[in-house]
């Protein structure tokens, strides 16, 4: 395949930015064409997929919308029923599928998230915070001028800082990040374990399709898409979702079930994700974090778990063994590939680190933006099958012991052998160490679909 | 009036089949019932309960005498049933996505197949020759196959150590014990509610 039209999409779409710091705006219409006449001026400001022979930009905007947001556009009806059905509906109406029920339910959420009037987001990441702030002036100004757009909320996040060091770690101390897999035609350094399985054992890209609209998917299609065709093509499908973190119940848990555990408390907490807290997959070395494996992008993330069957290295219920679980339910792994999800976001709320004083109520957490040509085969299915539930993973309905909805019911068993440095463990009476605190499902277009939009020129067909 | 009861779909599809065409599905069965691996595939998709093919002849369907017309049928028909846990969506694209070519030999045969990828057509197939469920009865709803496997293995090790234990010292009983969560250790997930279709 050749390489990607990448001017014609929207960069946060091909690539992790990697900037410290994002702001992420909440935008409501109250009038279609000033909306538009805000999305034409905006198109000059819109971060393109264009590789970044220059360095990296000083700052990015990107935007995406949701179902109403499109609706507020004027968009024909012929188009806005044309969306895969979980688009319409939207991530609250969606809570029953998603297991978004007690403590994640949509009547806890943020007011912002509770009521319907989101209707786009628009991401601004920056390498400082006086950079993000003149950015950010500078499209308040766009919306002033226009009239385009109000702004209801923003949500500040940004990389931890540990040290004085801008870091890939999120607020329970792992460093995260390794996940994210290639795709055919994507400009991107790709790793050995990023991609899907082959038979002879080697990793290739998966198909565009899985990521953009327009292109060929694992199963040799196009991807459920909006018509007109170039209306979708080179758009994808964001999951926005803010997951609070309650750092204090996370290690206080911890504690109590090292105090149990012949392992050390570190090794329980590298049980509970898969990989010690630096990002060493446990499966490569279930003794010992080993930084020269962490740090090693032929290394890190090239592994299987073919030969752990029993989950005596990595736990049959590990998070990152749930989420991705590569080849864990054999024919090398090709029951995953129309599974997979591509994640962007970075954490909220100020880092405590261990032994300082943390509480659940500080707002602190992880902004999950997740990237997929269809919410439902993906992130929903991921969301459902995978996190909430666990036959796939012969787990029956326990859930990931990290992301799971547990309401204090739920248990992680951590699979051990007969040595005392490895012994076995049930950990039980999981409490939610993530809550969802709101989100949405969003529509990323490309740019000549934001051109289209911004001069009402979207004909269904 | 359901497919679905608990944790368990039941699918039956019926497709008909040119009478000259039958004759090589007989074939590919009977290579198929005695070289097992060929079988394995769809053993080891693990969320599946039971699957099986059943030709019905066109000059064998029940005849019940008095007051039944005779009917000269054209085509024998393929009966596909099979108990899966899961949604209908999930257990079509794992079929499609590695078992592709078996499935395409034991399909082919049948009119209109369009072969089992690309998926969507394939789903399109499934749906217009499904028939749906009367009557469903399962003793676990709440158990998957894989559920109900691991609590066989539990039992008959929690058998195996209640039969032993009685005369151990504590320190046998805590090497026994080890041995016991060893062998259950990935067999413990919960029963419950399925999640619900989409």
């Amino acid at each position: 395949m050749s390489r990607l039209n990448e001017t014609d999409i929207q960069g946060f779409v091909l690539r992790g930015y990697n900037l410290p710091v994002a702001r992420y705006l909440f935008l409501h219409f109250e009038d279609a064409e000033r909306a538009r006449s805000l999305i034409g001026r905006l198109l000059h400001h819109v971060t393109t997929g264009q590789r970044w022979d220059g360095g990296k930009p000083q700052s990015t905007v990107n935007i995406a919308f949701t179902q109403r947001g499109l609706a507020a556009l004027n968009l024909p009806d012929a188009t806005l029923l044309s969306f895969p059905v979980e688009f319409q509906q939207g991530m609250k109406k969606r809570a029953g599928i998603l297991g978004d029920s007690g403590l994640n339910s949509p009547e806890r959420w943020d007011e912002l998230w509770r009521g319907d009037l989101v209707h786009a987001w628009l991401g601004i990441n920056a390498q400082s915070a006086a950079i993000l702030d003149s950015r950010y002036a500078e499209m308040l100004e766009l919306m002033r001028e226009t009239g385009g757009a109000t702004v209801l909320a923003s949500q500040d996040a940004a990389a931890v800082v540990i040290d004085g060091k801008s870091t890939t770690r999120e607020h329970f101390g792992f460093t995260d990040g390794f996940g994210n897999p290639d795709y055919l035609g994507v400009d991107r350094s790709s790793q050995p374990g990023q991609g899907k399985r082959m038979p002879n054992g080697s990793w290739a890209p998966l198909a565009t399709g899985e990521l953009l609209l327009g292109y060929a998917d694992e199963a040799g299609e196009l991807p459920v898409a909006p018509v007109p065709h170039i209306l979708a093509s080179n758009g994808t499908f964001m999951v926005y979702r803010k997951l609070h973190q309650n750092v204090a119940t996370f290690r206080s848990y911890l504690d109590e079930y090292a105090a149990l555990y012949g392992g050390g408390k570190e090794k329980l907490a590298a049980k509970f994700i898969g990989r010690w807290r630096d990002g060493t997959p446990l499966d490569l070395s279930p003794d010992n974090p080993d930084s020269s494996i962490a740090q090693d992008p032929n290394r890190s993330t090239n592994f299987t778990y073919g030969a752990d069957a029993e989950g005596t290295r990595c736990p049959v219920g590990a998070h990152i063994r749930r989420v991705h679980p590569r080849d864990a339910f054999g024919f090398s792994g090709r029951l995953i590939n129309r599974r997979r999800i591509t994640r962007r976001g970075l954490p909220y709320g100020p880092f405590v680190a261990e032994g300082g004083p943390a509480s659940d109520s500080e707002e602190r957490g992880v902004i999950f933006m997740a990237l997929n040509a269809s919410i439902s085969r993906q992130f929903e299915f991921v969301q459902q099958q995978w996190i909430e539930y666990g036959n796939d993973a012969h787990q029956g309905n326990d859930k990931d012991i990290l992301m799971g909805n547990h309401g204090g019911r739920g248990k992680f068993v951590v699979q051990g052998d007969a040595s005392r440095a490895n012994p076995p463990l049930i950990c039980s009476k999981l409490p939610n160490f993530v809550e969802l605190r709101g989100g949405d499902y969003f529509f990323l277009p490309s740019i000549t679909a934001l051109g289209m939009i911004a001069m009402n020129l979207v004909d269904p067909r | 009036m359901s497919n679905i009861n608990g944790k368990v779909y039941a699918m039956n599809a019926i497709t008909p089949m040119k009478p000259w065409k039958t004759w090589i599905l007989r074939g590919f069965f009977f290579l198929l019932g005695h070289i097992k691996p060929l079988q394995q595939d769809l053993i080891n998709l693990s969320f599946i309960e039971f699957a099986r093919w059943v030709v019905l002849p066109r000059r064998q369907f029940p005849f019940l005498g008095n007051g039944q017309a005779e009917e000269e049928l054209q085509y024998d028909y393929l009966l596909f049933f099979s108990n899966f846990n899961g949604t209908w969506n999930q257990y079509i694209d794992a079929f499609s996505a590695v078992l592709s070519k078996g499935l395409n030999l034991v399909w082919r045969w049948s009119e209109k197949f369009p072969g089992s990828v690309p998926v969507t057509s394939f789903k399109e197939y499934i749906a217009r020759v499904q028939f749906d469920t009367d009557y469903y009865y399962t003793a676990y709803p709440h158990a998957a196959a894989n559920d109900l496997k691991s609590a066989h293995v539990v039992q008959a090790s929690f058998d195996k150590l209640a039969a032993s234990a009685q005369n151990y010292t504590p320190e046998q009983f805590e090497d026994a014990y080890l041995r016991f969560v060893l062998e259950v250790q990935t067999h413990l997930g919960e029963t419950g509610e399925a999640p619900i279709v989409f």
